[in-house]
């Protein structure tokens, strides 16, 4: 064999040989083990820490939250999709409460064009009129409790139980002055809800606390049959206070509860539409004071001044009380 | 593609791999020969034995060989809120810019008398504008006043493919399909070529500059090995991400597949996907 072939032979062995042993060499333990990779990494891979722990995590700590949280409408939205991913806490701090609530929840509630029709969403100008969501709906239990929003009663019974009222109420239950509340066609359940709270104490008038003691929760319940029955009207008002077309850009803050137009949307809810202005600025100052006790009302009135207040009253007191068939149907 | 020339490619592939092995086969019986006197044979015998060596892997608690993961995508369902690139970015350590993601959100529109779709994602300026910063995602209400006549929102994110295009042509071993069928990167044998990103059809890699290696969705595989969600089914406030191993009859992707028609993205490229589609139309992909 020529020499020059026998050394391009021995070249190619040893660089053969060579690169066999660099490969050897060069090759980590687990590559190739389950292919051509480099098994260890996998477990390196597998051993990072979890962030977000779940709320069962959450839950070993605030269990009285989480079981709230669990039992409502937003138990499909877990702890750390608000709050943030847990890793680190409780160790190194608190995690935070979400400050700007509008902007945090329209990320799931504004309406939108692809959005499902039955994800519940909101024309955010309209809801609120920019205010903080959570001044009216607990993130933890979004839905606003309607509390008993069926009361029967025999609305007979409740109108001889009624004279007693008349004096003030009226015969018809249209008040003859500007301080005393219309209850003509106001919601039933609001009535016993009110009626009770006298009765037990909880909401305190110097008239109405001795009447209100002595009935029976079965007069209750026909007192607030009989006058949810009767045919409401708007008394146009003696009082010349406030400015209507103010206090309706204010009333979109109500709007949710109390209706466009002060016809409330829920039966749990007072009406206000064609309601003495005398009462209604009464009523909203003594919210404000915490003469009248109602979470909800408090936090939504803090912010008013006796000028809003008497713009609202103007306003609520001006609409037609007389339920619009639209106005009822929406939902 | 047609489906015959997918089985036929399918089958140029498994040919061409065959060669490839007997190659390899001659070539290693030649270097036992030449080599064994330096002991490799001790090595290689060392190697192929370790494979029984281990009991349960990637962790004790976790044997890969169990399960199949897969994935699932109610498109129906999803509501556009981002908080699953949220999740992700947190779970994952991606950088916070709106431009790298592992998952992301699309939106598809169709106006009154388009033909097409207008797409956007939460990293379209006008969404950047709406959230008011790169960090934080948001879909921007611009087609409030529009006439829409069809609208929805598609989640994304890595396929986890069957024959996954970006492993194929990893030069260095760095990515890989897991046993359990989750494709993951080895990121230091990952030498930042790039060939993977710009070979996934899906656009579901990117690349760290950072760190300098190539990252994507590997369905929080830290997680699902410690028998938790990953993290953006976690966070999905409407269940439009669903998530579960096919060897189990009962578990949620099982259900999802077998109780749904589903689609996967871009089935003429033969990468048989793992992640199933419900209630998209013809134009994503």
């Amino acid at each position: 064999m020529p020499k020059h072939i026998v050394r391009l032979i021995i070249l190619l062995v040893a660089s053969a040989a060579i690169a066999l042993i660099a490969k050897w060499f060069f090759t980590v333990e687990s590559f190739y083990e389950y292919g051509h990779y480099r098994a260890d990494s996998v477990p390196e891979i597998a051993a990072q820490e979890a962030v977000y722990k779940t709320a069962r995590y959450c839950q070993s700590c605030h269990s009285e939250r989480h079981a709230q949280w669990s039992a409502n409408n937003h138990k499909s939205v877990t702890c750390e999709t608000c709050h943030g991913a847990a890793q680190g806490h409780p160790e190194k701090g608190k995690l935070p409460i979400p400050a700007d609530t509008v902007k945090l929840c329209t990320l799931c509630h504004e309406a939108m064009p692809g959005r499902p029709g039955t994800q519940p969403q909101i024309q955010v100008a309209q809801h609120s009129g920019g205010q903080q969501c959570k001044v009216c709906h607990n993130p933890h239990a979004p839905k606003i409790a309607a509390a008993a929003v069926r009361v029967t009663g025999d609305a007979a019974a409740g109108r001889q139980r009624a004279a007693a009222c008349a004096s003030c109420h009226g015969a018809e239950g249209i008040s003859p002055n500007d301080t005393w509340p219309n209850l003509a066609g106001q919601s039933a359940a609001y009535l016993a809800r009110i009626l009770a709270a006298y009765k037990s104490g909880d909401q305190k008038d110097v008239v109405m606390t001795p009447l209100a003691q002595p009935l029976s929760d079965g007069d209750i319940r026909n007192l607030a049959a009989y006058y949810a029955s009767l045919t409401c009207r708007t008394v146009p008002s003696t009082t010349r206070i406030g400015d209507a077309a103010t206090g309706k850009a204010l009333a979109k803050n109500c709007a949710s509860c109390h209706g466009d137009t002060g016809i409330a949307s829920n039966p749990a809810w007072p009406h206000l539409a064609g309601q003495k202005v005398g009462y209604l600025v009464n009523v909203l100052k003594a919210f404000r004071g915490g003469l009248r006790k109602d979470p909800m009302m408090a936090a939504v009135v803090r912010g008013l001044s006796d000028a809003d207040i008497e713009n609202l009253a103007a306003y609520y007191a001006a609409q037609s009380c007389q339920p619009v068939t639209e106005a009822r149907k929406t939902p | 593609m047609k489906r015959e020339a997918i089985s036929s490619l399918l089958a140029r592939r498994a040919f061409l791999r065959k060669i490839g092995r007997a190659a390899t086969c001659a070539g290693a019986i030649a270097a036992t020969g030449a080599a064994g006197a330096l002991g490799v044979t001790k090595k290689v015998a060392a190697k192929s034995e370790s494979t029984s060596r281990r009991g349960s892997f990637p962790t004790k608690d976790y044997d890969w060989t169990k399960r199949q993961w897969a994935f699932g995508v109610d498109a129906n369902k999803c509501i556009g809120c981002l908080r699953c690139v949220e999740a992700c970015k947190r779970e994952n350590d991606v950088p916070g810019d709106a431009h790298h993601f592992n998952t992301w959100v699309e939106r598809y529109v169709y106006l009154e008398g388009d033909k097409r779709a207008r797409v956007d994602s939460h990293h379209d300026p006008v969404n950047i504008a709406a959230s008011g910063s790169e960090r934080e995602y948001r879909f921007a209400n611009r087609y409030q006043d529009a006439k829409v006549e069809k609208a929805f929102f598609v989640p994304k994110l890595c396929n986890q493919c069957t024959h996954p295009p970006c492993v194929q042509v990893c030069p260095t071993g760095a990515t890989y399909k897991a046993v359990d069928g989750v494709v993951l990167i080895d990121q230091k044998y990952c030498i930042g070529c790039q060939y993977c990103v710009q070979a996934c059809p899906y656009g579901a890699r990117w690349f760290n500059a950072r760190k300098g290696v190539s990252q994507k969705c590997y369905w929080c595989y830290h997680r699902i090995t410690k028998g938790l969600q990953p993290a953006c089914v976690e966070a999905c406030p409407v269940g439009a991400r669903i998530f579960g191993d096919r060897n189990d009859p009962q578990s949620p992707i099982s259900l999802f597949i077998r109780n749904n028609r589903v689609q996967v993205l871009r089935p003429e490229t033969g990468n048989a996907p793992n992640v199933f589609y419900v209630g998209i139309d013809k134009e994503v992909s």
